[in-house]
C-alpha cells in the first residue's frame, strides 16, 4: 500500500523543491528543516536533500548513566494536558507523558510515538505509521488506538480552555465541537489516517506542542501525576505545589527509546525573582536554570556558568482588547503603534537580547515571513489621531505582569506614548491577581511563546472566536486569507497571502508587538545536553550530568 | 489562677472566631468567588459559567451558612448532578455518599481543603508552620542571649563609650530593614562578588536538612532586625534601674558592681524586655515572610502569603486560627512570667 506521491523514492516531491531553494539561498536551512520535517521526511533525509550530512549527537562525549539534575521552575497544581496553558505543566509531566512528534531546536520535526509520516499531493490526508514496541508504563502495548483516541479528545472543543481543538483545525465537526465522523480512521493497529476537509499544513506541527501530551485511555482527566500511567522513563515522586517536582527513573518500565541517562529530575521553585535564582546557583542548590533574561545573563557568565541560546519567534504581545472601551476605535489602536518605536522598546525592555518586530506577530524566521515596508512612528500625528477620536483627556492604562522582563517592556511602550503626549498610566500586578482578569484587560501585556509556523500563532491568536483570542479581533477578510494560507503548503505561494494578512494586522492596530526574544539557559558546567529550547520544551531523555 | 486560665482560654475562643468570621467574609466577597472559580475551573470561563460552578461547588448559599459549614455546626452542602450522582462538602472522591457524614468542620477536627496545594489544610499547616518553627526557634537561640547581653552592657553604665557604641550598632540593625541586610549578607557571605561563600544564599535545602550552612544567613538577618530593638529596651530598662535608689544604696554600703548588676538591677530590668520577647514571637510568625521569600525558605509566611494571593479561603481561615492562637498563647506566657520577675503583681 502506498499512500505518499513520492514516484517510489518515499520523499515528498516538494522536499526536493526545496532543497533547491534553500541551497539557492532563497531559504535558511532552519526553515528548510520544519517545512521537509512537516511534509514527512526524517531528519537524515532532510538533511540528505540538502546535500549535507545529518550532524552526528555529540560525539565526543559518551554520556554518563546516573546522576541528578536540578532546575529552577514554577511548579504549578497538574491539570488535564488539553487545557494546558503553561509550559511548566507539560516539563513536569513530560517525564512519563511523551508526544506523537517533538520539534527540535533545529526546526526539524523528529517522530516520536508516530515514527514516520506521510501527506498526499494535496495536504489533505495523513498516514500515521505508529511506533512499534512502545509500552505504556502499566504493561498495555501502544496502538492505533491509543493515537486514534487521543486525537479524538484533542478534536473535543466542548471542553472548556481545550487548545489542542484549534490546532486541530478542520478535524473538528463545526457542529458538534467533537470529531468529524470518518476523518479519524485506524487502518491496521499501527497505522492511523487523518482525513482533512481542506488541505492543513499545521496538524502535525501542532501535536508536537505541549498540550499535545499523549494519555493513555484510562485516564479521567484530572492531575496527570494523580494516576501517572504513560510511555516515557521516568515516573513523578513528589509534586508540591509551589515548591518541588521530583521526577525518577522508573526502572519496572522498559522504555522504547534511547537515552534518558538521569536517575533523578528535580525541579525547585524558587519563586519569580531572578536574584533568588542567582543566589541558588551560586550555592550549588540548582545546576540549571529553567530561563534567564535581561540583567542576570550577564551575571550568570560572570560565575562561569555554560550559556545555551535559543533564537525564537517568542514574543511579548501588548495587546489592545478591541472589544473593550476605548480600544473598540481603530483610530486609538493605530494611534498607540505610531507612539511607539520598537527600537527602543527592544533596547530597554530586554536589554537589546532579540530582534525588532513590526506589530503583525510574524517574524523573519518563521518560512512564510514577507517584508512590509517598516513602521513609521509618529509621535506628533500620535497624539493628533487620539485627540481626533476624541479621548485627548482620557487617561489610558497598561497593565503588566510584575515580571522584570515584561515589565521593562511595557513600561518602555508607556513611556513613549507619555512622551507623545498622551495620558497614560502603568499598573503593575503580581502573577496572582494578573492572571485572575487577564483576558478582560483592555491593555495589557501576554507572553506568546513560539510556533514553528507564521500562520500557527495567527490561528491560535488572532482568527475570530477561537479559544485563546484574548485581543477580541474579529476580521473576516483577515479570517478567510488565513484559512487560505494554511491549506497552502508552499511558502512561497503562502507568502503571497501572508502579506495581505500581515497587512491586515497592521492596519487594524491589532496589537503592539515590539520585538522577538532570544532565550538564554544557564548550566552548571557539568551539565549536558539540557540546551534552551526555542518552545520551553525539556526534553528530559536527552539530558545528563559530566563526571 | 485557674478561673484566670478559663477566661483566657475563652478569650482565645470569642477572638478566632471573630477573626476567622471577619477573613471568611471578605474572602467570600462575589468577585473573590469569581476568582476561586477561574483559578479552579480555567481562566477562560464565561460569567455564566462561573455562576454554575459555583452552584455546583457549594458557594451559593448564604455566608453565615458556609461559615457554619466550615465550622462544623450546619450540615456540609450537598449537590445532585443531572446523572444522578451526589457531590458535596463532606463526600471525599470515590466515597459513598450514603456513609458520608452530615457535618465536617473544625468541630469534626476536619479544618478543609486547600484550593491551591490540592491538600487538606491541617497537613498543609503543620508542615509549614514546623519549618517556620525551626526558623524562629534559632532565631530565638540567637536573639534573646545577644540583645540582652547588649542591652544590659550598654545600660550599666548610661552614657560612657561601651553604651555609645553598642547603642550605635543596635539602631543601625534595628533601622535596616530584612530585604536590605538580607542582600547585604548574601553578597557579603555567599556570592562570587567577594568570593567568600562562607554560607549558602538560599536556605532551599534546609527545608529537607538544616545545617549550619544553609541556615546561618537568614537566622542572622531575622536576629540582626530583632536583637537591635530589644537591645535598645533591655537598655533603656537597665539604665532607670540603675537610677534607683536601692541601688544606690547597695553602691553605697560597697557591694561590688558586678553583685549590684547581676543580684539586683538584672531581674527587675527583665520585666520589660521579656514583654518585648514575648511580643517578638508572633510578630516572628508573619514577620519572617520576607526572609523566607529571600531566602527561598516555604514556611508559614509563605503559605500565608500564596493562600492570600490566591484567595485559599479555607486555608486563610486555618492560618488565621494559628496566628490568633500563638498571639494569645504567647501573652498568655508572657502575662505569667511577668508574675514570676516581679512579685508585686498577682494574676487574678
Amino acid at each position: 500500500m502506498s499512500l505518499s506521491p513520492n514516484n517510489g523514492t518515499g520523499v515528498h516531491a516538494a522536499i526536493g523543491m526545496y532543497a533547491a531553494e534553500c541551497k539557492a539561498g532563497l531559504m535558511s536551512r532552519r526553515e528548510f528543516m520544519t517545512r521537509a520535517s512537516a511534509l514527512g521526511a526524517s531528519a537524515a533525509v532532510a538533511y540528505g536533500a540538502l546535500g549535507l550530512a545529518a550532524p552526528q549527537a555529540v560525539a565526543a562525549e559518551t554520556p554518563v548513566m546516573g546522576g541528578t539534575l536540578r532546575m529552577n521552575m514554577e511548579t504549578r497544581p497538574g491539570k488535564d494536558p488539553r487545557t494546558w496553558d503553561w509550559s511548566e505543566l507539560a516539563n513536569f509531566s513530560r517525564g512519563w507523558l511523551e508526544y506523537m512528534v517533538e520539534y527540535n531546536s533545529d526546526g526539524s520535526l523528529v517522530g516520536r510515538l508516530i515514527e514516520s509520516w506521510s501527506l498526499n499531493e494535496a495536504a489533505t490526508e495523513i498516514t500515521m505509521n505508529v511506533r512499534k514496541g512502545v509500552t505504556w508504563n502499566n504493561g498495555d502495548a501502544f496502538t492505533a488506538d491509543d493515537v486514534v483516541h487521543n486525537i479524538t479528545r484533542w478534536c473535543d472543543a466542548n471542553v472548556e480552555g481545550n487548545s489542542m481543538a484549534a490546532r486541530m483545525g478542520g478535524l473538528v465537526d463545526a457542529e458538534t465541537k467533537q470529531a468529524k465522523a470518518g476523518a479519524i480512521t485506524k487502518i491496521d493497529d499501527h497505522t492511523v489516517k487523518l482525513t482533512l476537509p481542506a488541505p492543513d499544513i499545521t496538524i502535525i506541527v501542532g501535536m508536537a506542542d505541549y498540550p499535545a501530551a499523549v494519555v493513555h485511555q484510562s485516564y479521567d482527566n484530572g492531575d496527570t501525576a494523580l494516576n501517572p500511567i504513560g510511555t516515557g522513563p521516568y515516573l513523578p515522586e513528589v509534586d508540591e505545589v509551589g515548591v518541588k517536582q521530583v521526577l525518577v527513573k522508573n526502572t519496572a518500565h522498559k522504555w522504547w527509546g534511547e537515552g534518558a541517562y538521569l536517575d533523578r529530575i528535580e525541579y525547585i521553585d524558587l519563586g519569580t525573582d531572578p536574584a533568588a535564582v542567582v543566589a541558588a546557583a551560586e550555592s550549588d542548590e540548582i545546576d540549571a536554570t529553567y530561563r534567564t533574561e535581561g540583567d542576570f545573563v550577564p551575571i550568570f557568565q560572570s560565575i562561569g556558568w555554560a550559556s545555551s541560546e535559543a533564537v525564537t519567534s517568542a514574543t511579548l504581545a501588548v495587546r489592545f482588547h478591541h472589544a473593550a472601551a476605548p480600544f473598540d476605535n481603530v483610530k486609538v489602536r493605530r494611534a498607540m503603534q505610531m507612539a511607539v518605536d520598537n527600537n527602543v522598546v527592544l533596547e530597554l525592555g530586554y536589554g537589546g537580547m532579540g530582534q525588532v518586530a513590526e506589530n503583525h506577530h510574524v517574524c523573519p524566521i518563521h518560512p512564510e515571513y514577507a517584508k512590509l515596508p517598516p513602521l513609521v512612528v509618529d509621535p506628533a500625528g500620535a497624539k493628533a489621531a487620539v485627540a481626533e477620536a476624541g479621548h485627548a483627556d482620557t487617561e489610558f492604562e497598561l497593565i503588566s505582569l510584575d515580571d522584570g522582563w515584561q515589565a521593562a517592556t511595557c513600561d518602555a511602550v508607556a513611556a513613549q506614548i507619555r512622551d507623545a503626549g498622551i495620558n497614560i498610566k502603568r499598573t503593575i500586578l503580581p502573577g496572582s491577581t494578573f492572571w485572575n482578569d487577564w483576558l478582560k484587560y483592555p491593555f495589557s501585556a501576554t507572553e506568546w511563546n513560539m510556533r514553528p509556523l507564521g500562520v500557527q500563532v495567527l490561528a491560535l491568536a488572532y482568527k475570530s472566536g477561537v479559544a485563546w483570542n484574548e485581543t477580541a479581533f474579529n476580521n473576516a477578510e483577515f479570517d478567510e486569507k488565513l484559512t487560505a494560507a494554511m491549506a497552502i503548503a508552499d511558502a512561497d505561494k503562502r507568502r503571497v497571502l501572508m502579506e495581505r494578512i500581515e497587512q491586515i494586522m497592521q492596519e487594524e492596530g491589532v496589537l503592539i508587538q515590539p520585538y522577538w526574544r532570544s532565550l538564554f539557559r544557564f548550566t552548571n558546567p557539568k551539565v549536558r545536553g539540557a540546551e534552551m529550547h526555542p518552545t520551553f520544551e525539556h526534553h528530559h531523555y536527552k539530558w545528563w550530568m559530566a563526571a | 489562677m485557674f478561673k484566670f486560665l478559663l477566661r483566657r482560654f475563652a478569650t482565645m475562643v470569642v477572638m478566632a472566631l471573630c477573626l476567622t468570621y471577619a477573613v471568611f467574609y471578605f474572602t467570600n466577597l462575589p468577585p473573590n468567588l469569581e476568582k476561586i472559580a477561574k483559578s479552579e475551573a480555567g481562566s477562560r470561563i464565561t460569567d455564566a459559567e462561573v455562576d454554575s460552578w459555583l452552584a455546583k461547588n457549594g458557594y451559593a448559599s448564604s455566608t453565615p451558612q458556609r461559615y457554619g459549614e466550615w465550622l462544623g455546626v450546619v450540615p456540609g452542602w450537598r449537590n445532585t448532578t443531572p446523572d444522578g450522582k451526589v457531590t458535596g462538602r463532606c463526600i471525599a472522591r470515590g466515597t459513598d455518599p450514603a456513609v458520608a457524614p452530615r457535618f465536617c468542620g473544625v468541630a469534626q477536627g476536619n479544618m478543609g481543603f486547600s484550593n491551591v496545594f490540592k491538600q487538606p489544610v491541617s497537613s498543609i499547616i503543620g508542615l509549614r508552620l514546623g519549618l517556620t518553627g525551626w526558623l524562629m526557634l534559632c532565631v530565638v537561640c540567637v536573639m534573646v542571649p545577644v540583645s540582652l547581653l547588649i542591652g544590659i552592657l550598654a545600660g550599666m553604665r548610661e552614657g560612657n563609650r561601651l553604651d555609645r557604641s553598642l547603642s550605635a550598632v543596635s539602631i543601625a540593625t534595628t533601622a535596616t530593614p530584612e530585604y536590605v541586610s538580607g542582600v547585604i549578607l548574601i553578597t557579603l557571605f555567599a556570592s562570587s562578588v567577594t568570593g567568600l561563600k562562607w554560607f549558602k544564599g538560599t536556605a532551599t535545602s534546609a527545608m529537607d536538612n538544616i545545617t549550619f550552612e544553609n541556615f546561618t544567613l537568614p537566622v542572622m538577618t531575622i536576629s540582626l532586625y530583632a536583637i537591635g530593638y530589644i537591645a535598645r529596651m533591655t537598655r533603656a530598662s537597665m539604665a532607670e534601674v540603675m537610677t534607683a535608689q536601692y541601688i544606690r544604696t547597695a553602691r553605697l554600703k560597697g557591694v561590688r558592681f558586678r553583685d549590684v548588676v547581676l543580684k539586683h538591677a538584672l531581674r527587675n530590668a527583665l520585666i520589660a524586655p521579656f514583654t518585648v520577647i514575648m511580643l517578638q514571637i508572633p510578630w516572628l510568625l508573619n514577620g519572617v515572610v520576607i526572609v523566607e521569600t529571600l531566602f527561598n525558605y516555604k514556611g508559614f509566611g509563605w503559605t500565608l502569603v500564596e493562600a492570600a494571593g490566591n484567595n485559599d479561603v479555607e486555608l486563610l481561615l486555618g492560618c488565621s486560627v494559628v496566628a490568633v492562637i500563638v498571639v494569645l498563647v504567647t501573652q498568655l506566657l508572657s502575662d505569667l512570667g511577668y508574675a514570676l520577675l516581679n512579685p508585686r503583681i498577682r494574676l487574678a
